[in-house]
């Protein structure tokens, strides 16, 4: 009886060894994987931030200003936009219309802007074309500065003039 | 303790910029005000009229030219008028001769509307201009005096105001 249960117990351990060595031979011979996919999906995206609602030009001598300033000075603009890199980034302005004072009205060609800042350009407003104001090839946020000026004239007939201009952020 | 390797055969990073269209839009409001103004500008006085013989001269006309602008900013339909009045005859010490012996040539240089003569006066404004609605306009005076053998002799002088009137 105790022969037979040195027996089994050497059996036994001679079992567990062979389960080891096998565990031992199943690890390195079989190493277990796995994969995942992260997605990122970059989206077009435009924001445009325009840091002045208002802007008024006063009554002046045309022969001694002959260009009339605003009198809150330049329109801060931010434009950010995200696109494929190789469609272009564009901000566009147009007027609603002429400058109107009841049935008198001020032709909207009279006003003019230079920009400031990387990307924006001067120009002449419409209200038949939306005009350029700001070109880029790359996403970013671009901030600038424009700066409105009226041509004075000994012609335009007493009154209070105003009109809306529209900006338009967009990349294609 | 069992341990068990995972391997990261594979990560897959997709950074892909998906193009679509997109815009933004932002309004600003202009306003600009313009006032009723009024500017009178007369450039090549004083006018001298030179002595002459009345039988060979009986009209003096003055050597230089005044120049007159008017400007104005007015309502559309708004009438603007621009007239002269002397403030006395022409006047030496005790002597005078009559401010209405002095006339006028006028002419246009730009725009229209300045009148095309006129009699001084020192009891009347004379009109010299009238428009319609703002502009710059610009024109001239020739200045002559009737001579006369009836004149003392002395050194006349009399002083024209001129009233540009813009409503």
């Amino acid at each position: 009886m105790c022969r037979e249960l040195r027996q089994l117990k050497i059996g036994g351990w001679l079992l567990m060894a062979m389960v080891l060595v096998a565990a031992a031979d199943t690890r390195a011979q079989n190493p277990l994987t796995a994969s995942t996919t992260a997605h990122f999906a970059v989206t077009a995206q435009t924001k445009l931030a325009v840091s002045a609602a208002i802007l008024t030009f006063p009554n002046s001598d045309p022969d001694t200003v002959p260009m009339i300033q605003a009198s809150e000075g330049g329109v801060p603009i931010t434009a950010s936009a995200r696109n494929s890199g190789t469609n272009q980034v564009i901000l566009s302005v147009v007027a609603s219309d002429d400058l109107l004072s009841g049935v008198n009205r001020i032709n909207i060609s009279q006003l003019r802007w230079t920009g400031s800042g990387p990307g924006f350009v001067d120009g002449t407003m419409s209200k038949t074309t939306a005009q350029t104001a700001g070109l880029w090839t790359t996403s970013g946020s671009y901030s600038g500065t424009m700066t409105f000026a009226l041509v004075n004239s000994w012609t335009y007939a007493v009154g209070t003039y105003g009109t809306t201009l529209t900006y338009t952020l967009s990349t294609p | 303790m069992k341990k068990v390797l995972l391997t990261l055969a594979m990560v897959t990073l997709m950074a892909g910029a998906v193009a679509f269209a997109a815009s933004d839009t932002k309004n600003l409001t202009i306003n600009a005000t313009v006032s009723s103004t009024a500017k009178l500008t007369l450039t090549g006085g004083p006018v001298n009229f030179p002595d002459a013989d009345p039988d060979v001269t009986s009209t003096i006309t003055s050597a230089n030219v005044v120049t007159i602008d008017a400007k104005a900013k007015t309502g559309s339909a708004s009438a603007i008028t621009l007239t002269c009045k002397a403030n006395t005859d022409l006047t030496s010490g005790g002597n005078t001769i009559g401010i209405d012996q002095i006339s006028w040539d006028g002419a246009d240089t730009i725009g229209t509307g300045f009148a095309a003569s006129g009699t001084m006066s020192n009891a009347a404004d004379i009109a010299v201009g009238g428009w319609t609605g703002s502009g710059a306009r610009q024109g001239t005076q020739t200045y002559k005096l009737v001579n006369s053998w009836t004149y003392a002799t002395g050194s006349y002088s009399a002083v024209v105001v001129y009233t540009l009137t813009v409503p």
